[in-house]
């Protein structure tokens, strides 16, 4: 079984016209039933009140009304049919401050140009396996801006820090398993014995 | 912890709502994901179009020259940041969109101009030097139609260039040592 995609309808919104092909192009080899498209956040936002699509994919830097803008208005003006769609914003940046500045505007993801295929369906399939929760504060409305850790998470760890944690936790498995076999050594017990079979007499004294 | 302790049982006291909007996607789609094969069959499509992107570059390039000619005539209505947009949002098209048709060395040639770009303080002479050269290799790249990630060529172009910002950050730090010594540099 996989996703059907065949009810779903995607605004792309992109003013780089061979850029828009691609992604149109794209969705409609997932599957998608039907890719609407716009070639500026003006645009993108009159035709996202008119046609109230599933998710909304636009470029960043665009003329007259970029995609920053054009989120902040799909979250918060009156006119919006949903305040919660789904905004996959694409862009050339990848600097932090870049990708802060998008997530304070209430986007959902970020998606860096160039991308692959994978990479499009990976920040689609996010949106719909682990929406984020919503957030109303004085100063901001959008997706939550933290991300929470999922502990039954079982797919690839991609970040410098989760590869040190894995190669610190393989250490200390060795570690420990060096010390039980030393144990066991000293208590004469052999690796087949279980624990729980095994009397212990032990003074905490 | 227990139930009643969440918050250290304080109330909040910044004014948040949180809400947790039908997830009407997952009801539409369904379960299981897409297949490898249709994700290797988008893939090809993607590195298989046939667009020609030199207009579409040399267009990026026209505007980032534009940005460049800006910054040499001193216009006192133009704040620093105004003048660096100029040059740097064209560098970003050029480095979202040459990967995308398969001009990978583009993309890693303007992905460096775009660190330089965004650490700089202020498009002085030495910093017009260096975005020319960037600006004259990508425009090379383009000119030469040099696709994919331009070999032992291409590789050496972009350590010319890393050097070239690496010497003027060199030359910055000596010239205002004070100010410069938390300075970020661009990473190799």
């Amino acid at each position: 079984m996989s996703y059907s995609f065949d009810r779903v309808r995607i605004l792309v919104i992109e003013d780089n016209q061979p850029m828009l092909e691609i992604c149109r192009t794209l969705l409609l080899t997932f599957g998608v039933g039907e890719v609407l498209t716009a070639k500026n956040g003006e645009e993108g936002f009159k035709i996202a009140c008119k046609e109230n699509p599933d998710i909304i994919i636009a470029d960043w830097m665009m003329e007259p009304t970029d995609g920053i803008t054009m989120t902040r208005r799909l979250r918060n003006d009156t006119l919006s049919p949903n305040h919660y769609v789904p905004i996959i914003l694409m862009t050339g940046f990848s600097e932090k401050k870049r990708v802060v500045q998008a997530r304070d505007a209430g986007v959902t993801e970020f998606l860096v140009k160039p991308f692959t295929a994978r990479d499009l369906y990976k920040r689609i399939a996010q949106i719909i396996e682990r929406p984020r929760q919503f957030v109303r504060s004085e100063e901001f409305f959008g997706p939550d801006r933290r991300r929470k850790a999922d502990p039954v998470y079982k797919g690839p760890f991609k970040r410098d820090s989760d590869i040190a944690a894995m190669a610190a936790q393989d250490i200390r498995k060795k570690e420990a398993s060096l010390q039980l076999d030393k144990l066991r050594k000293e208590s004469g017990l052999l690796k087949t014995d279980k624990i729980g079979d095994i009397d212990f007499d032990v003074d905490f004294k | 912890m227990t139930d009643t302790d969440d918050h250290y049982s304080m109330p909040l006291r910044r004014k948040a709502e949180f809400y947790t909007p039908p997830n009407h996607l997952k009801l539409k789609v369904g379960n299981g994901g897409l297949t490898e094969n249709i994700l290797n069959k988008a893939q090809a499509l993607l590195e298989n179009n046939s667009v020609d992107f030199t207009p579409l570059a040399e267009m990026y390039l026209d505007a980032m020259m534009k940005g460049i000619e800006q910054a040499r005539t001193p216009n006192a209505s133009l704040n620093k940041e105004t003048i660096i947009s100029a040059i740097l949002f064209p560098g970003m098209q050029l480095k979202a969109n040459g990967g995308m048709f398969q001009y990978e060395l583009v993309t890693h040639i303007a992905d460096r101009f775009i660190q330089f770009m965004e650490v700089i303080d202020t498009v002085d002479n030495d910093a017009l030097e260096i975005i020319i050269a960037f600006h004259t290799t990508i425009r090379a790249v383009i000119l030469g139609r040099i696709k994919g990630d331009g070999g032992k060529r291409g590789e050496e172009l972009m350590t010319a260039l890393v050097e070239a910002c690496h010497r003027y950050f060199e030359k910055e730090t000596q010239a205002k040592p004070q100010q410069n010594n938390n300075r970020y540099t661009i990473p190799e």
